[in-house]
């Protein structure tokens, strides 16, 4: 490789050749060009004729230059320019190209494989062989390998097929793999890292270095990786927290949260203030929609770590109250203490009423025992046994108690009960004295006006004030509580009714009662089973379905223990460690889900610190080097034309068709002219070839009136159809729907439709399409009157349109007041129904024969799920009671829409193949119902049918 | 400006008679100079101021013996005492013969834009064939082998002979055949006259020996005239002359005009020697121009007797 400032020649020997252009330009001269031929009737007179100059005649200089113009760009073409050519490789042995393909390098994903690109291009270049190194455990789950010495062909796609993984990296681990490697010459080592440490990168780069010079490719500054914890919990607001791994200047961000179908819940921004390595916010969300929020991600980033999964713990915590048998509520709810509680627990949790075994079948957060409650000594049983796996009891006191102590309480309690205040004492009743610092209660205001005629009171110990959570104004405890096992027994010393106080009946009550829910562990530990994995993460963040090599998630791996949950933080056993056989995702069960983040129990993000001497580093945004070999061969082409032209105009045979060429006086200022004709005519070809390469696509655009070709075409297979928009996206997501969907025809029906068509309203002929697919956008022209007497025509006579909103993401269509009239697809959709005498529409019944033309199906998902799909309400005798019109908003087309490979091209939302199965089967369904009719129907009666028969 | 070619770049008789009668219909009708009073030629409509056969009534005159009987007027004579003899204007038409190049040379045109030299021959032929018939002469096709004809049918049958030999054949003489011509008869050569001078001469020469009077209209193009490339360049003949190379084009062209010259001052003089006259026409001139010429030499008496 020859270096020039910005260029550099890969076949720099090429150049040899450029020696040879005088002795080519003294050939060009002293060889004339061929001269001119003239058919002249006057010849007789030029027999003979003496010329004066002898001066052989010689090619014109400016016809020379351009010749050797053509020589020079073809020798330099040859020679392999390269502009902004990167250094060469500095050692001899090969290129080992070390990639990190942790969660961490999925941000820059697409600047890791271009570099990747570029460097295998560089060794093609320079002959070196390739071994790739990955450093994250492989999904197999099995041991990292390095890759046999590659070709730049099989390298390119090994790199290619490269995905960043959902876990971390483990360098260590690579680290052991890497000492297999062993070269005769030193290697050309690039580690194209992912910029975070994780306890083993200077051993990494050190056990490198051996290999041979190292150099490390890094994110630029600022768009390094992201991690994002799962929310916490302060002052029972959900919590946002965004971490980075180099303090950098201010950047901003915006959190946005899913809810279980994927509709956005909330958008909020999460800003780093310069120098900042972590970003919090607060996520505003009313308690009803938190109970929903199921994905937290940051937007515009595809990366695990920056997609925060929540499950119930972040959810509105059930809450149990044990009610006796003889309750009082029927009868006189005002003094019963199942009524305040209710009160007081109702907007926040989820309440749950019934004899204490019950309660505790399912899985609770916190148990309420009133003083009217009846525990038997079974069910005492069963409370402390959950207290010890963590379960919170809150108890009441009450007369009750304060008759009969038992042992279910967080101190010991002395017999009977006070009473302040009253007829015969001459003692007031005793006010809150304010909260302690150290009590969970810190931070609550006491209202002047709460006072407590009647307590139970402790046995004072030592240990009391520790376990006092809320004193009186006189010292004595009123609330108390202790940790039993890994849960906690809190005591109340007084009523949840106002037979002792009117705490019950105070803005305060209602505070406690929030706080103690908020500090029971919610419900997660209770899971006593090993919980399969249901969905995971990739490595972009988006739902899959599970690696193979994911194990369920051990019974005994407590999840709570996962940091960020509200609960005790930090506490428990080890946090299971995400790896292939824990991918970040959801476990459990369609009934109980668990989350597993992989940004939980992240702290910060630690930079990998300083490299040793000698490691070079580079930024992965560096000026990408361009070959110039095919342009400057292309130009040479190009003056070649120009020449030949030249030539030709010289000659005399320039076509006829450009008549002035010809004229009379031909002399140096023609050959100019005849050059710029011909620069010309170079030019327009050029301008031909562009046009020509781009023409198919204009061309099939411009599909006309019906000819006898389409004719056939459109009708001796059968073809599915979707109607042109004028959007080219959302025609280019229905074609790839379409031709899904016929994929999947053909493989699991008798159906076999060829290539889907597209339809323009206006001016194809509907009535060959069995079945007409119609995606609304907002922009897209309404129909003319002959467009819509055609849709009329079309749909009376057994054409059948499935219109698709899209919007159920956004929540359109399927909200349960059906067609909402403000969303703008819907708008737009009625407006184009309302030529078209659409009777009206209804939810598809059940057993409708929609679902069970093919497949028997409850639901109709498509790339959204949930909205509900629309048919006529009782098509009648017309069309045979098939309707003509269905109405959806799930995307179908976005779900069946398949590549090139028959892979799919969008991901369905919430996800999984279970619902892009269902999509397909609805599609299947859909054409059986298009092409069948109501034959699914008849089916009903074939047992009738059939008797008949048989008499 | 040159002239603009036809729209209809064939040889479309129609479209050149049509042409022919536009452009002699710019001039009254061509009356060749009555010369010399022939007494043998066909009738034509001249009136020679002279009393002899023909319609129109001359003088009356007394009789004298001798007369034939038959030509008394007896109603004349039977208003006096004498016997008239009535006599009458003889009337003698002129015989015109046309003939115009058709060897390939005459095909050429150096640009799109002007006709071909053979195109703009027809044209001449038939616009002054048209002139003549109007006359009430008589007007015949060198070579044809047909006797001379008048009225408007001949001028579209010379037409239709002038397309008939459209396809050029290589062959096709530079002179006009030796076919024998009445005298006193007039001729008229059309020709790009860059043939052998001694055919040319030779012809002249053998049809004034018979008493003929002719006349000769060099039709050329523009760039025969002034030779204007440059450059090297290998001419061709178009009759098989061979091919010259000319390495610098623009230094042998004041040679190559004043050989042209030459050459025309050589026709010229043979031209005045035998009483002829001589008429230089060029492709980018409108037709009428030559025209013109020619029909000044025709009506003009040049020779005195």
């Amino acid at each position: 490789m020859l270096s020039l400032g910005p260029f550099a020649f890969a076949a720099p020997w090429a150049l040899v050749a450029l020696a040879g252009l005088p002795l080519l330009w003294w050939l060009l001269r002293v060889t004339p060009p061929a001269p001119k031929l003239l058919r002249f009737p006057a010849i007789r007179l030029l027999f003979g004729l003496r010329q004066d100059e002898q001066t052989p005649a010689r090619t014109p200089l400016w016809l020379i230059l351009l010749r050797m113009a053509i020589v020079t760009l073809v020798i330099v073409g040859l020679a392999r320019p390269v502009l902004n050519p990167v250094d060469q490789f500095a050692a001899a042995g090969p290129l080992v190209l070390v990639v990190d393909d942790g969660w961490a390098a999925a941000r820059g994903w697409p600047q890791r494989v271009a570099a990747m690109d570029a460097l295998i291009a560089r060794a093609q270049r320079a002959g070196k062989p390739v071994i790739v190194v990955t450093t994250a455990p492989p999904a197999t789950g099995g041991p990292l390998t390095p890759s046999k010495l590659l070709t730049a062909g099989a390298a390119r796609s090994l790199v290619q097929a490269l995905q960043p993984k959902p876990w971390p990296v483990a360098r260590d681990k690579a680290l052991a793999a890497l000492e297999d490697l062993k070269f005769d010459n030193p290697a050309n080592v690039m580690w194209i890292t992912d910029g975070i440490e994780d306890g083993n990168a200077k051993d990494f780069v050190n056990s490198l270095t051996f290999l041979g010079p190292v150099t490390v490719m890094d994110d630029a500054p600022g768009k390094g990786a992201l991690a994002l914890p799962p929310p916490g919990t302060t002052a029972g607001r959900l919590t946002g927290r965004l971490i980075r791994p180099k303090a950098g200047k201010a950047e901003a961000f915006w959190l946005r949260g899913t809810d279980e179908r994927g509709r956005v819940l909330l958008r909020q921004r999460i800003e780093f203030t310069a120098g900042a390595r972590t970003a919090r916010t607060v996520l505003p969300l009313p308690s009803e929609l938190r109970n929903r929020l199921t994905r937290l991600e940051v937007e515009g980033i595809a990366s695990a770590g920056t997609v925060a999964l929540l499950d119930e713990r972040w959810r509105r915590r059930p809450v149990g109250i044990v009610t006796a048998a003889t309750d009082k509520a029927q009868t006189r709810p005002l003094l019963s203490e199942i009524f305040y509680l209710d009160r007081a627990l109702g907007p926040y949790a989820e309440l749950r009423k019934g004899p204490a075994r019950t309660l505790l079948a399912r899985r609770l957060a916190v148990l309420v025992v009133a003083d009217g409650s009846i525990l038997t000594p079974p069910d005492r049983q069963a409370v402390e046994d959950w207290m010890a796996r963590g379960g919170t009891v809150l108890r009441f006191a009450g007369p009750r108690l304060g008759q009969k102590t038992d042992s279910l309480t967080p101190v010991a309690l002395r017999a009977g009960n006070r009473a302040l205040g009253g007829a015969m004492s001459w003692t007031k009743p005793a006010r809150l004295a304010p909260f302690t610092a150290d009590s969970p209660f810190a931070g609550l205001t006491v209202p002047k006006d709460v006072v407590v005629f009647r307590q139970v009171l402790a046995q004072p110990t030592l240990d009391l004030p520790n376990r006092t959570w809320a004193r009186l104004a006189d010292g004595t405890p009123l609330v108390t509580a202790v940790d039993k096992g890994r849960g906690r027994l809190i005591l109340v010393h007084t009523t949840a009714n106002t037979e002792w106080s009117n705490l019950a009946i105070s803005g305060l009550f209602v505070e406690i009662l929030r706080r103690v829910v908020s500090l029971s562990q919610g419900v997660s530990g209770a899971h006593r089973r090993a919980l399969p994995p249901v969905t995971s993460l990739d490595g972009f963040g988006r739902f899959t379905d599970p690696p193979p090599a994911a194990q369920p998630l051990a019974a005994d791996a407590d999840a709570n223990a996962e940091t960020g949950a509200p609960g005790k933080p930090g506490a428990g056993p080890a946090r299971p460690r995400v790896g292939p056989t824990r991918p970040p995702g959801f476990y459990g069960n369609d009934t109980a889900r668990v989350a597993l983040n992989l940004a939980a129990g992240i702290k910060q993000l630690t930079p990998i610190g300083d490299l040793p001497a000698g490691v070079k580093t580079l930024a992965m945004t560096a000026p990408k080097e361009t070959d110039l070999k095919a342009v400057l061969l292309a130009f040479a082409l190009g003056l070649l034309i120009l020449d030949l032209w030249i030539g030709l105009i010289l000659r005399g045979l320039a076509p006829e068709f450009w008549p002035f060429l010809r004229a009379p006086g031909e002399g140096d200022a023609a050959s100019a002219r005849a050059a710029l004709a011909a620069a010309m005519m170079a030019f327009a070809a050029a301008a031909a070839l562009a046009v020509f390469a781009a023409g198919p696509a204009q061309a099939q655009g411009k599909a006309s009136s019906v000819t006898d070709a389409q004719a056939m075409d459109a009708t001796f297979d059968t073809r599915l159809a979707y109607v042109r928009t004028g959007d080219s996206r959302v025609d280019e997501v229905s074609r790839a729907g379409l031709i899904g969907l016929s994929q999947t025809l053909r493989t699991r029906t008798s159906v076999e439709p060829k290539a889907p068509l597209s339809v323009d309203l206006e001016r194809d002929e509907l009535t060959f399409f069995p079945f007409l697919y119609w995606p609304i956008t907002a922009a897209q022209p309404l129909p003319s009157r002959a467009a819509r007497d055609k849709l009329a025509s079309y749909l009376r006579t057994g054409g059948m349109i499935l219109f698709d909103t899209r919007d159920q993401g956004s929540g359109g269509l399927g909200m349960p007041e059906g067609l909402v009239p403000s969303a703008p697809r819907a708008v737009k959709l009625r407006r184009i129904v309302e030529g078209l005498q659409v009777p009206a529409l209804i939810p598809v019944p059940r057993g409708h024969i929609l679902t069970k033309a093919f497949y028997l199906l409850k639901t109709f998902p498509g790339r959204w799920t949930g909205g509900q799909v629309w048919v006529e309400k009782e098509a009648g005798h017309a069309n045979d009671g098939v309707s003509s019109v269905i109405i959806g908003s799930n995307d179908f087309a976005a779900a069946w829409a398949v590549d090139g490979a028959g892979q799919p091209l969008y991901p369905v939302v919430p996800g999984g193949s279970r619902q892009r199965e269902m999509a397909h089967r609805f599609g299947v369904n859909l054409v059986m119902y298009a092409l069948t009719g109501n034959y699914k129907s008849d089916q009903v009666h074939v047992p009738a049918i059939l008797e008949r028969l048989g008499q | 400006m040159p002239y603009p070619a036809s729209q209809s770049s064939s040889r479309n008789p129609h479209a050149i008679l049509r042409r022919a009668e536009a452009a002699a219909a710019q001039l009254p009708p061509l009356m060749v100079a009555a010369q010399r009073v022939a007494n043998t030629v066909w009738h034509g409509t001249h009136g020679r101021r002279r009393r002899g056969p023909g319609d129109t009534f001359w003088q009356f005159r007394h009789y004298q013996p001798g007369d034939p009987a038959y030509s008394i007027d007896w109603r004349q004579s039977a208003k006096s005492s004498s016997v008239f003899i009535r006599e009458k204007e003889w009337i003698a038409a002129q015989s015109v013969w046309l003939w115009r190049d058709a060897s390939p040379s005459m095909a050429y045109a150096s640009n799109r834009r002007l006709t071909e030299k053979v195109e703009r021959a027809d044209l001449l032929t038939l616009a002054l064939a048209a002139l003549l018939l109007q006359a009430g002469e008589h007007v015949a096709l060198a070579g044809e082998g047909r006797p001379p004809a008048a009225g408007h049918g001949a001028l579209e049958r010379m037409a239709a002979v002038l397309s008939r030999e459209a396809s050029l054949p290589t062959d096709a003489p530079n002179t006009p055949p030796m076919e024998p011509l009445p005298r006193y008869a007039n001729i008229v050569l059309f020709s790009d006259f860059l043939g052998p001078m001694e055919e040319l001469a030779a012809t002249v020469g053998t049809t004034t020996a018979r008493g003929v009077l002719g006349h000769l209209v060099q039709i050329l193009d523009p760039a025969e005239e002034s030779l204007p490339f440059a450059g090297r360049i290998r001419f061709e003949g178009m009759e098989a002359e061979g091919s010259t190379l000319i390495n610098r084009t623009e230094n042998v062209r004041q040679d190559y005009r004043n050989r042209l010259q030459a050459r025309r001052e050589q026709i010229i003089a043979l031209a005045h020697h035998h009483g002829w006259s001589f008429t230089l026409h060029h492709t980018d001139r409108p037709p009428q121009e030559a025209l013109l010429a020619l029909y000044g030499a025709m009506t003009v008496p040049r020779v005195q007797w």
